[in-house]
């Protein structure tokens, strides 16, 4: 006869601090590894803008980025990049250049796309429409979330890529084509992947989709 | 305490944040913003630090102190000034770096212009009795850098007499005096006479000080007509009052 022994009251106590503990390191895991936890998505049908056809919203792995685009600050910017969205040349791209609160930077369509990634030149790929002027005499306060073409170290050189600054840059202003602004979800934007030691991130992040609220 | 430590390590952190876009823009690090509050759009820029940049780290300049920076840039802004921002735009000038004790390959020097970056950088110490000249002789580096095939070299060396020849380089002969000659012969100063383009960044100079140009040298005559001539095909409104 197999004599039952009872657990002590120390022991019990044991046992359910062990699996609390269990059930924390298991749930902080997990909630550690969803870097999206905390940042609102923003669903653009539940929003009323003033300019709907001027609105872009940018998914990312962290939700909706809505962003409203600027063509009387810079026509020929934003009709280049609308005219990418159209074509959803931009879904799949990197956002390969990140520098960490600053700036988030993608639209290397040529060797940026997933699956196709060549980290030898990626930044220095081409739309294949060519470049366009840069538009840079209107005054613009290039302050947090504002979007512009990126360029070349010379001017009217814009292409497809472009990038969205995370801080106030004032020296921007005359320096690059402004063609938006970030209106919700810049959160979703600062949880892109980046390097602490490197502008040009490994295994990046993705745009998921681009698209323009009223086609 | 700790707040004071808090306030420290953040103007700290944003100090460096500030200093790396500058870097990314215009390749010269430990920099920090000035002024960028402009009519003609120029972003005045100062070495928080020393720095060293160029071909084997040869060009060096230090911070500047306080005082003097704050009493230069008043004169360096009344300077630039002159310059409107389409003009500045065209000649591919845009930030201005202050500094003191501009060196390159060890020789102090009052500025070093560079169009490519759109930079131009300061010596705030140079020498007070040319400083404002100094900053027009700087500006025409970059307009003749900008615009090469305007100021063509080989007509203006053919103003001088027969014989004249300049320098290879501007740091390749000893002449280097800056007073202006009484009696001109052909040059405004001696550095007038080290190579064609700081002869003609003497010229543009003296003309944007209004010097006295009524001299009876008729050198000069041709190398003022020969700068105004070609500014206006950069600038048809550009003047020098």
């Amino acid at each position: 006869m197999i004599k039952k022994i009872k657990a002590s009251r120390s022991e019990k106590i044991i046992f359910v601090f062990i699996i609390l503990l269990a059930t924390f390191s298991f749930g902080s895991f997990l909630l550690i590894k969803d870097k999206c936890l905390f940042v609102k998505s923003y669903d653009p049908k539940k929003i009323k803008f003033d300019n709907p056809k001027n609105i872009a919203i940018l998914n990312v792995p962290c939700g909706n980025v809505i962003i409203e685009l600027y063509p009387k600050i810079s026509p020929n910017g934003v009709k280049r990049f609308v005219s990418l969205i159209n074509t959803k040349a931009y879904d799949d791209i990197a956002f390969h250049r990140v520098i960490k609160n600053t700036l988030v930077q993608a639209g290397d369509l040529e060797f940026g796309k997933k699956g196709n990634i060549d980290y030898g030149k990626i930044g220095t790929g081409k739309s294949g429409l060519g470049t366009i002027n840069s538009e840079v005499d209107a005054p613009f306060n290039f302050d947090k979330g504002s979007v512009a073409l990126a360029r070349t170290q010379k001017y009217n050189t814009e292409d497809s890529q472009f990038f969205i600054v995370l801080r106030d840059e004032p020296l921007y202003e005359t320096e690059y084509t402004p063609i938006g602004k970030v209106i919700y979800g810049l959160k979703a934007l600062e949880k892109i992947k980046y390097l602490d030691k490197s502008q040009y991130v490994l295994r990046p992040d993705f745009i998921n989709s681009i698209r323009m609220l009223i086609n | 305490m700790n707040i004071i430590r808090i306030i420290i390590l953040s103007l700290f952190i944003f100090t460096q944040s500030q200093a790396d876009t500058i870097y990314n823009l215009i390749k010269i690090p430990n920099l920090e913003i000035y002024e960028i509050n402009t009519s003609n759009k120029l972003r005045y820029l100062y070495a928080k630090q020393p720095f060293t940049i160029g071909v084997d780290n040869n060009i060096n300049c230090f911070n500047p102190e306080k005082k003097v920076l704050d009493e230069k840039y008043k004169i360096i802004q009344k300077n630039l000034n002159r310059y409107n921002q389409k003009f500045l735009k065209k000649i591919n000038l845009k930030y201005i770096v202050l500094c003191e004790d501009l060196s390159i390959s060890n020789i102090n020097t009052a500025g070093i212009p560079d169009n490519v970056m759109k930079t131009l950088i300061l010596d705030i110490r140079f020498d007070e009795k040319y400083f404002e000249r100094v900053i027009h002789h700087e500006v025409f580096h970059i307009i003749n850098d900008s615009y090469k095939e305007v100021f063509n070299e080989k007509v203006w060396s053919n103003f001088n007499v027969k014989n004249f020849r300049y320098a290879e380089c501007s740091t390749c002969t000893d002449k280097l005096g800056l007073n202006t000659y009484s009696d001109t012969e052909g040059f405004f100063t001696e550095y007038s006479q080290s190579t064609a383009s700081e002869d003609m960044a003497e010229v543009f100079s003296h003309l944007m000080i209004g010097s006295d140009l009524s001299n009876n040298d008729p050198i000069l005559d041709k190398k003022i007509q020969f700068i105004k001539k070609n500014l206006l095909k950069i600038d048809k409104n550009f003047v020098y009052d």
